[in-house]
């Protein structure tokens, strides 16, 4: 294999991984609460502005890590008491009403933080030659992070006790409730996890992205994309959808240009919400 | 009772003073002129809003305090142009019709203009301040915008010899501005001797530049030339240094300003210039007076000051030049004045030439935490535009 040909795989790995984790937060909540999250964009800035606010403080990296997580994690929690559970099995109104957060997020963000554009600094910012291509430090050990996390996320879904009373009120919510799984308290946990991987993943992608008020956005397309293509509310559903999406987004842009890698991606999109809604592997 | 008449009377003149009325009184007789200042308050350009907004305050109080235009003060009204083409010019409708604006300033995209100088139509005069392709040559429409030919015509053989350029690949985002730009850019590289590995237009959506960084290493490109805008251009030039690219390939941008370097951040921005035809860094007396008198005005927490925020100053700075040649505020009397007329600004000299000005260029290299000018071309003309 030549440089190049490594370089498109490395992408393609990259770009697949950078999905996953991205659109984790969105399926999870869709997947547990039946809840389009239209905030989820919101929730990734968030991460990356706890980067920023962390770095302007003259702090370690990890603790805006930290900060993301429990500072979203904290936020997910009133939103889901007083927003999204008094407006369940109302699917159209969850959506108006995230959709507003997201504009209030937004807006905080803008007023604390300024509209103009940040600079998270990388402290990992070098090279390394992996069979003859040069590639970022960085997203080497992103790749190898989101890997790992994902493995020992569906290690910990498939096995444990609390994997399984979740599996549990995704099948069945009425059942799952009559065995007496308190769903309520999953739906908290889920909608809180959810969110929180979404900082998580901002404050991950932070030194590599532009970062801005506006960022958010983009996010919530991409993750929106990824489920359709992929089913909601399965792990491997997640997988498949950011493989799909990913790799024919980065060869089709690779192999003819960046328009016509977006052009696949929308018209993948439109064909499965047409002819597969429910995704390749759908939950029911 | 006296004293509480004392106080009011006080309160009364006090609070005049503060807005601006009594001096407007003590110093001039006729009524004020209202000037439109059509600027993105919101969408993407929208970032620009506050900048913008400063620059022309601080200019319609330094111009009142001179005597206003041909002895009339400036009361300014700002109106929202970072939306739909025809809103702008709805809205710019109503304050020309509606509230009596007499001139229009404005510092946004083309298409805007476009729908601008349509509506207008050379009745009421209208001074496009932003960087832009080029080609404008409407009646009542003066242009201070610089064009690529100001840009790129002496920045490319300077560059090309300083650095020891020949393969040049051209990326930017996919509309008429970059599109325009490197169709003139491809002429001057041509003429320096240089040739083109590479040619790119991403769509606005695009946030991964994989493909593209993959394509500039594969052509072994010396030199990039960048008309990405905004957002697009920080997520490029971030991931373009991620992958070790600045250190072998010089990167040339024209509309890398302060706040999208700021977003590049600078262990990201070796080997970055950027070309303008004003820098926040510029350091000639006039500009660092200037720096001085917005700071004093708006705080050191102020937005800061860039190109495009800038040009919103030296739009007013012109219509002061235009309406005291001419003595009047009569539409078809400013647009014979604006022929030929000269003034100086924190940029330098600008004098106009065919509806536009021509000025001082400045090619500004990323150093550290901002820019440092490191070549200034004195006085370039627009190129052809009419």
């Amino acid at each position: 294999m030549d440089a190049s040909a490594v370089t498109l795989a490395l992408n393609l790995i990259y770009h697949i991984a950078v999905l996953a984790l991205v659109g984790l937060g969105l399926g999870i909540v869709f997947g547990l609460l039946g809840v389009m999250n239209m905030a989820h964009g919101e929730f990734i800035a968030l991460g990356a502005y706890a980067m920023l606010a962390v770095q302007n403080h003259g702090l370690a990296p990890g603790y805006g890590v930290a900060l993301a997580v429990l500072g979203t994690a904290a936020l997910g929690y009133p939103v889901e008491r007083w927003l999204v559970r008094p407006l369940r099995s109302r699917p159209l109104d969850t959506l108006l009403a995230t959709w507003g957060l997201s504009l209030l997020l937004r807006k905080s963000i803008e007023a604390v933080f300024g509209r103009q554009y940040q600079n998270v600094s990388n402290n990992l910012s070098g090279t390394s030659t992996l069979l003859g291509a040069e590639y970022p430090d960085y997203r080497l050990l992103l790749i190898v992070v989101i890997f790992v996390g994902f493995a020992l996320l569906a290690l910990w879904y498939r096995r444990s006790p609390a994997g399984a009373r979740l599996q549990a009120s995704v099948a069945n919510r009425p059942l799952a409730q009559a065995i007496g799984i308190d769903v309520d308290r999953q739906a908290c946990v889920a909608f809180v996890c959810g969110v929180a991987s979404a900082g998580l993943a901002g404050a991950l992608l932070a030194p590599l992205v532009r970062v801005e008020p506006l960022m958010g956005m983009d996010y919530l397309l991409d993750s929106f994309f990824v489920l359709v293509v992929g089913g909601l509310g399965s792990l491997s559903g997640l997988a498949a959808g950011s493989g799909i999406i990913g790799g024919t987004q980065v060869v089709v842009s690779t192999i003819s240009d960046q328009t016509g890698g977006y052009v696949a991606v929308l018209l993948l999109s439109i064909g499965f919400l047409w002819l597969r809604p429910n995704g390749l592997l759908a939950r029911r | 009772m006296k004293r509480r008449s004392l106080i009011q009377k006080s309160l009364a003149i006090g609070s005049m003073a503060s807005t601006g009325l009594l001096s407007h009184r003590q110093l001039f007789a006729a009524g004020p002129v209202k000037v439109g200042v059509m600027i993105p308050m919101s969408g993407p350009a929208g970032l620009f809003g506050p900048s913008a907004k400063n620059c022309a305050e601080l200019a319609v109080a330094e111009i009142n305090a001179r005597g206003g235009l041909a002895g009339s003060p400036i009361e300014m009204i700002v109106s929202d142009a970072g939306v739909p083409p025809a809103e702008a010019s709805q809205a710019a409708l109503k304050l020309w019709k509606g509230q009596k604006v007499q001139a229009f300033i404005g510092m946004h995209d083309s298409a805007v203009r476009g729908a601008l100088v349509g509506v207008f139509k050379g009745q009421v005069p209208y001074i496009y301040t932003s960087t832009y392709e080029g080609g404008e040559c409407s009646a009542g429409t003066q242009v201070l915008a610089e064009t690529p030919a100001q840009q790129l015509e002496p920045v490319i053989p300077w560059i090309s010899k300083e650095r020891k350029l020949k393969k040049w690949y051209l990326i930017g985002n996919d509309y008429n501005w970059p599109r325009d730009t490197n169709a003139m850019a491809k002429k001057y590289i041509a003429a320096a001797g240089g040739s083109i590995v590479g040619e790119e237009y991403l769509p606005f959506t695009t946030d991964n530049f994989d493909a593209s960084l993959a394509k500039i290493k594969a052509t072994g490109a010396e030199a990039v030339l960048i008309t990405l805008v905004g957002g697009a251009s920080v997520g490029f030039n971030r991931a373009f240094a991620s992958f070790g690219l600045s250190d072998t390939v010089t990167r040339l941008g024209t509309l890398i300003e302060e706040n999208t370097l700021a977003g590049i951040g600078a262990q990201n921005a070796a080997n970055l210039y950027s070309s303008s035809g004003y820098f926040a860094a510029i350091d000639t007396p006039a500009a660092i007076d200037f720096a001085k008198r917005y700071t004093a005005r708006f705080g050191a927490q102020a937005p800061p000051l860039n190109a495009l925020a800038q040009s919103v100053y030296d739009g007013f700075l012109l219509l002061e030049a235009m309406a005291n040649k001419a003595r009047s505020m009569d539409p078809q009397k400013l647009e014979a004045a604006a022929k030929g007329v000269s003034f100086s600004s924190p940029r330098g000299q600008t004098t106009m030439q065919d509806r536009h000005g021509k000025k001082d260029i400045y090619l500004a290299r990323a150093d550290g935490s901002g820019f440092k000018v490191v070549q200034v071309f004195k006085q370039v003309g627009a190129g052809k535009n009419c």
